[in-house]
């Protein structure tokens, strides 16, 4: 039986004890008694605060039970904030003001995913978005070349230098990418948004803040880099190498990072490329989830331990206008941690499904643009109510261009608006979770996601599965579903099949693009440090070719190969020695 | 008023630029374009102007539909645009469309380079097939001189239109060698051949070769072609490649497969490569001449070993490979085909093959076999 098989059967079993945990304490004398004054003590436990209208409420909202059988099921099968299975969240306060107010405001969830033209279009665009914050969040696009680990000299590419992304070859451009940012502070975070080459670049990250800071910055650094194959092959498509090595390499550096930079998220096992590529929210969950398990089965099979590695693994969701959002991010909380307890022995740190949420691209639409807005607050709303730990906001423009400036300013204010202007979220813990409708979604959702488990158990599991396009089939067929939906009606889209304004001329909106002469400057880097580092980069492409061959730790190899040889080359290098993803349609 | 034997559908060829992943939009439009009939050539994502361009020539297909998402779009159809001009196929449509990020201005001046037609974000999936159904109903009068693989391929499609051979030349047939490649569904037959293509590719400096590439046509008479997108080895300028849908025939090929293979063997190939579509135990594809070879591809995992005395091509085949020899019972399926071809007495030929590892000896193994080139042993 393999893991995903476990993980249903421990979720199963799960349930079953709360289920006879309500009915004993209501039959049980003692267990009454116990759960009964466990409920005491946390209503206790917590404070009230004052709004500021004047009212004073709880900090933590608890619903309304007196009953021993109902409070055990809530105890048991929903947890308190912070508390296992963690369905209401991760953590027990989450976005709270601090109850002092002379204390520091927790970090701000709101990330800004930003990527334009060469290195430093991308770092003015963080400085833009970061004046006013109080710490610097910086989540990195790349362009389409570096996505796919080709140099911008590639044949072929010149068009897509730039665009949608930053344009990154070197080291060098790694330098300039996040230069006058503090990278060892605490109050200092990057992500990197990239899979195929991601050790490649994630060990250009670590050189170039070895180059400003010294080696001794290394185990401050903070960040997430995204490095999730499975998803790729699944639905993305950013896949470059056979699955078999690009799982070696991640391991490699998953293991290298766990070790050296313990504040570091060496992956971020992504639903949301899979949701944009069409899938329903259910295979969102479930494909992510079971990719999680499979990731922590590879690593537990290296002999890593749970407890090191767990904690810095890290999940990115969609967030859409699907109801099963609702509930969505509660259930994988939950899924994870049982599975993550009961099927891999790991303690609390390693249980968090620690979340990061974007808003839906794919339901932004062209037509009367502006009402992305909206759909960008809605999903907002849902993804806050959901307790995710980071979110981005999407611009309104994005079915047009690269955000500008003013959409990404909107996107970014929508969030300081929901969680600083408004009390949804500043007060009071649960103020929306738990309503009927929720608690309906969470065991729809929950029972959908296991039944998804047990089809890629029928496969041999995730790697099975994914062999014979289980995934990539499910997620197309959605895809052509919601299309056919939004043609005949069923899915209503306003301004577009819905209340639409024929008569409105196209929206005027500012494109965001990168220029020839940009274009040409990068070529022109790229060329200069090719020629100062020929001799230096052959050497080290031949010892890094023998540490793949040899079977040693390549990503403890390719900080020292990115010193002096580009993205391109390294790549190449490696799809000599390993051979090319070979795509699945 | 007379009709020609066998309807010709419309054959679109279908693509995503190079550093592009975005394939959702593509899949969606080619699942509803087979629904009304159409036979899409898909390529996949992440594919250079000059793979487009080859493919749309040596598939002849009436138009080249492009879907791209981040960036460089004027670029590209320009480069597509121009390629086929270049290459005598000024005849071939251009269309294509986007996430949004082609501004009206783009669109502009991308007709002005020569596409046909842009689609916006929110255009329905009814407005697509409609106008690619009534812009390339017909094929494009070709204004150029085609090159020798754009007349090939021309000749192909008169083949399959018109149900003859072209007219008997002088030509004696070429040495090509034709090999025949079936098995069931899943069983790695395109991963094969695509590292066959690769080891060729490498082992010899020049000379060309042939791949008839079969997908079945489904409900509504469309077909998905989509070996082309996993063969990245193939898309070379030395491999002509064909996909052909099967077009009602049963048992594996084409109609016109073995018409088109008869104008092959007359071309300058050194190996035809014939790939069915996934078939059943009783399939005997390759009756007719000019195989040379008849190689069946098996999964290890076929089903009890009764199963085998059901597998018609265990008879017939010159090869049996059993594929993914890395799979766990792989080495007892080998074992047992092994006895199974045994008992034969033919000399037929065993290979356990791991096709989607790199480099990996089976597959060698099996290109010596399939080429005659020698042996490491004998080198």
């Amino acid at each position: 039986m393999s893991r995903l098989a476990q993980v249903c059967d421990a979720v199963a079993a799960h349930n079953r004890l709360v289920a006879n945990q309500a009915v004993r304490a209501r039959t049980d004398a003692k267990l009454r008694a116990e759960v009964l004054a466990r409920w005491e003590q946390a209503h206790a436990a917590i404070p009230q605060v004052e709004l500021p209208t004047g009212l004073k409420v709880p900090r933590i909202a608890l619903p309304q039970l007196d009953e021993a059988g109902e409070i055990a099921r809530y105890l048991y099968g929903e947890g308190l904030p912070g508390e296992f299975p963690y369905v209401n969240s991760a953590y027990p306060e989450m976005y709270l003001d601090p109850l002092d107010p002379h204390e520091p405001k927790p970090e701000e969830p709101t990330r800004l995913f930003s990527g334009l033209g060469l290195a430093e279009d991308t770092n003015a665009r963080f400085r833009y978005l970061s004046r006013h914050q109080r710490t610097y969040r910086l989540s990195t696009a790349f362009d389409g070349p570096t996505l796919y680990g080709l140099d911008s000299d590639a044949d072929g590419v010149a068009g897509k230098i730039g665009e949608g992304g930053v344009a990154i070859d070197t080291v060098e451009d790694m330098l300039r990418l996040y230069d006058g940012f503090p990278l060892g502070d605490a109050d200092c975070s990057v992500s990197m948004t990239i899979s195929g080459p991601a050790p490649i670049l994630m060990a250009m990250y670590i050189a170039a803040a070895k180059r400003r800071f010294g080696p001794q910055v290394v185990p401050q650094l903070r960040g997430t880099v995204q490095a999730d194959i499975l998803k790729e092959v699944q639905a993305q498509n950013e896949a470059i190498f056979p699955v078999g090595a690009a799982l070696r390499f991640l391991r490699d550096m998953i293991e290298w990072t766990s070790r050296e930079m313990p504040r570091w998220y060496p992956i971020s096992i992504s639903g949301y490329h899979i949701a944009e590529a069409g899938a329903t929210p259910v295979q969102q969950a479930a494909y992510t989830l079971s990719n999680g398990f499979a990731y922590v089965e590879m690593l537990a099979a290296r002999g890593l331990d749970a407890d090191l590695f767990g904690p810095r693994l890290s999940f990115f969701l969609d967030s859409g206008l699907d109801l099963e959002y609702l509930a969505l991010a509660r259930v994988c909380r939950k899924l994870w941690a049982i599975g993550m307890r009961d099927v891999f022995g790991a303690g609390p740190k390693a249980q968090l499904f620690k979340l990061h949420t974007q808003t839906s691209g794919r339901s932004l639409i062209a037509a009367e643009f502006k009402n992305n807005l909206t759909r960008t607050a809605l999903e907002l709303m849902l993804a806050y109510a959901n307790a995710t730990n980071s979110c981005h906001s999407n611009g309104a423009d994005e079915p047009f261009t690269t955000p500008s400036e003013e959409w990404s300013l909107l996107a970014s204010h929508a969030q300081s608006i929901l969680l600083e202007e408004s009390g949804l979220f500043r007060h009071m813990m649960n103020a929306l979770s738990g309503s009927p409708g929720m608690k309906v979604m969470e065991q729809v959702v929950e029972a959908a996601i296991l039944e998804e488990f047990r089809t890629i158990e029928e496969f041999g599991g995730v790697l099975g599965a994914m062999e014979n396009r289980y995934q990539r089939t499910q997620i197309q067929a959605s895809a052509h579903a919601i299309e056919r939906q939004i043609s005949s009606g069923l899915r209503p889209i306003v301004g577009l099949t819905r209340y639409a304004n024929r008569d409105e001329p196209p929206p005027r909106v500012q494109l965001v693009r990168t220029s020839a002469s940009k274009k040409r400057l990068q070529l022109a880097r790229l060329k200069a440090f090719k020629t100062t580092h020929a001799a230096a980069a052959k050497q080290a492409l031949t010892r890094l070719g023998e540490v793949v061959d040899g079977g040693g730790n390549v990503f403890a190899e390719l900080l020292n190969t990115v010193e002096c040889c580009t993205l391109g080359q390294i790549t190449e290098c490696l799809q000599e020695r390993v051979g090319k993803f070979r795509p699945m349609v | 008023m007379k009709r020609s034997p066998l309807k010709s559908p419309v054959r679109l060829l279908t693509a995503v630029p190079i550093c592009d992943g975005h394939d959702s939009a593509i899949n969606t439009i080619n699942l509803e374009c087979i629904r009304h009939g159409i036979e899409v050539v898909y390529l996949g994502f992440h594919r250079p102007e000059a793979d487009i361009v080859r493919a749309a020539i040596q598939e002849d297909v009436r138009a080249v539909g492009i879907s791209t998402y981040n960036g460089g779009h004027v670029e590209f159809f320009r480069d597509v645009r121009r390629g086929l001009d270049r290459a005598g196929a000024g005849h071939i449509g251009l269309f294509g469309g986007g996430g949004g990020t082609i501004s009206e201005a783009d669109a502009r001046l991308m007709k002005r380079h020569g596409t046909d037609e842009i689609f916006f974000p929110g255009a329905s999936l009814e407005s697509i097939v409609k106008f690619v159904s009534d812009r390339y109903a017909k094929p494009g009068k070709p204004d150029a001189p085609a090159t020798p693989d754009g007349r090939l391929a021309r000749a192909l499609t008169r083949i399959e239109a018109h149900g003859v051979g072209p007219a008997k030349t002088a030509k004696r047939r070429h040495h090509a060698r034709v090999i025949g490649i079936t098995g069931p569904g899943g069983a790695g037959k395109t991963t094969l051949i695509d590292e066959l293509v690769l080891r060729y590719l490498h082992a010899f400096p020049a000379g060309r070769i042939a791949i008839l590439s079969h997908d079945p046509s489904s409900v509504g008479d469309g077909a998905l072609l989509g070996d082309r997108a996993t063969m990245i080895h193939s898309q070379d300028e030395r491999v002509f490649m064909r996909s052909m849908a099967t077009r009602g025939r049963a048992g594996g090929l084409s109609p016109a497969t073995e018409r088109c293979l008869q104008h092959l063997t007359r071309q300058a190939f050194e190996l035809i490569f014939v790939e069915t579509v996934g078939t059943g135990q009783e399939a005997l594809p390759f009756r007719a001449r000019p195989f040379d070879l008849k190689v069946l591809v098996m999964n290890p995992d076929y089903g009890a070993r009764l199963q085998l005395q059901k597998i018609a091509m265990l008879d017939v085949a010159d090869i049996v490979v059993v594929n993914k020899s890395d799979q766990p019972r792989a080495r007892a399926a080998a074992a047992e085909v092994g006895r199974r071809l045994a008992v034969n007495g033919r000399g037929q030929r065993l290979v356990s093959a791991a096709a989607c590892r790199h480099r990996d000896p089976g597959v060698d193994e099996l290109f010596r076999l399939v080429t005659g080139a020698p042996t490491e042993a004998a080198q």
